[in-house]
């Protein structure tokens, strides 16, 4: 066998196989009756085929089968990459979720009820600054009565509306 | 144990998607010079009976959408940037609300607001501040504190109170405060 190359190895396993040509079947035997080691070899090769094949394939003993399936899944080899894993199904779940939360926060055109949900808001925001305004009107009518009161808020309004004048007055 | 871990993060990130609007709208207001921080009384009282946070942007909708019945109200509006309510119960217990008032109006006095109008009662009290740079006025604040409720109002922008009575009679809604 020392002599006999790799490409004639190729050829028997491929003959045992049934998966060499028939012209390449005729001179692999034409070889052979020239070439005793090649004979030999083909005959070595056949011969342990047929021993393999009368190998059975052996039952693993029960305990051993009881202790595999004993074995936990977390200790099972994972799968290199699935989308079923819990940091892919998160990371999945998050792309939608994702893009929810920036098309909230664009600015958008808000629909009729919300500027009418809007505008009632602003109406209690001016209705509790009323109130804070007749606390403080009531509070300084009583203690220096009704012309001291006038007289303080009417300055607090002008002084107010002179700020806005005057704002007026610079943007023209 | 994993699965508690990824219902702990759709949850997180659920909370964040229903939270995310009304953060946004205080986000939009926090860098303007008449925004004040009234901190969080939640704690003692609760959630606030009423929290309103409207943003410019939604203010010039409710301006443009009042200038054909009202162009004296959206003029008025047209002024405002940003209007920010918080209201709690206090049930007798003011302590709290007390405390916080005082905190706020140290705070307004150390940045530039002057006071207008303060009622320091012993069963109510009342603070007007405002906010001005070079003649423009930038904010309003009030707060109120009672028996019954601590209130917070922080007005940013321009407002007269003046046309602030004319204009309320536009508003077809009825607000009971007592």
């Amino acid at each position: 066998m020392n002599k006999y190359d790799e490409k004639w190895e190729e050829q028997i396993n491929a003959l045992l196989d049934g998966e060499l040509s028939a012209d390449g079947a005729e001179l692999l035997k034409a070889e052979a009756t020239d070439d005793r080691e090649l004979a030999r070899a083909i005959i070595e090769a056949y011969q342990l085929q047929q021993v393999m094949d009368t190998v059975k394939v052996e039952r693993a003993p029960d305990s051993l089968r009881k202790r595999l399936r004993a074995i936990p899944a977390g200790q099972q080899p994972k799968p290199a990459f699935s989308f079923f894993q819990p940091r892919w199904a998160m990371a999945l779940a998050s792309i939608p979720l994702a893009i929810i939360a920036i098309s909230l926060m664009q600015p958008e055109t808000p629909t009729e009820s919300e500027i009418a949900q809007a505008r009632q808001e602003m109406a209690i925001a001016f209705a509790y600054l009323d109130k804070a305004g007749a606390i403080t009107g009531r509070e300084i009518e009583s203690t220096v009565g009704q012309t001291m009161a006038n007289a303080v808020t009417g300055s607090v309004n002008k002084a107010i509306q002179s700020q806005n004048l005057n704002s007026k007055e610079k943007k023209v | 144990m994993k699965r508690s871990i990824m219902n702990k993060f759709l949850t997180g990130l659920f909370c964040m998607l229903v939270t995310l609007p009304v953060i946004a709208q205080e986000d939009e207001l926090k860098d303007l010079p008449g925004y004040v921080d009234f901190g969080d009384l939640s704690a003692t009282y609760g959630e606030p009976k009423i929290t309103i946070n409207l943003g410019g942007t939604m203010l010039n909708f409710v301006g443009m959408m009042s200038s054909a019945e009202s162009p004296e109200t959206s003029d008025l509006i047209s002024k405002l940037k940003g209007i920010r309510v918080q209201i709690y119960n206090t049930d007798d217990n003011v302590d709290a609300a007390k405390s916080q008032y005082s905190k706020v109006k140290g705070n307004l006095k150390g940045s530039g607001w002057e006071p207008v109008v303060q009622v320091n009662d012993e069963d109510e009290q009342v603070l007007v501040y405002m906010k001005m740079k070079e003649g423009n006025m930038e904010g309003m604040t009030v707060m109120v504190v009672d028996e019954d409720e601590a209130v917070f109002v922080n007005i940013i922008g321009q407002l007269n109170p003046a046309e602030l009575g004319r204009v309320m009679e536009t508003f077809d809604v009825n607000v009971d405060l007592d």
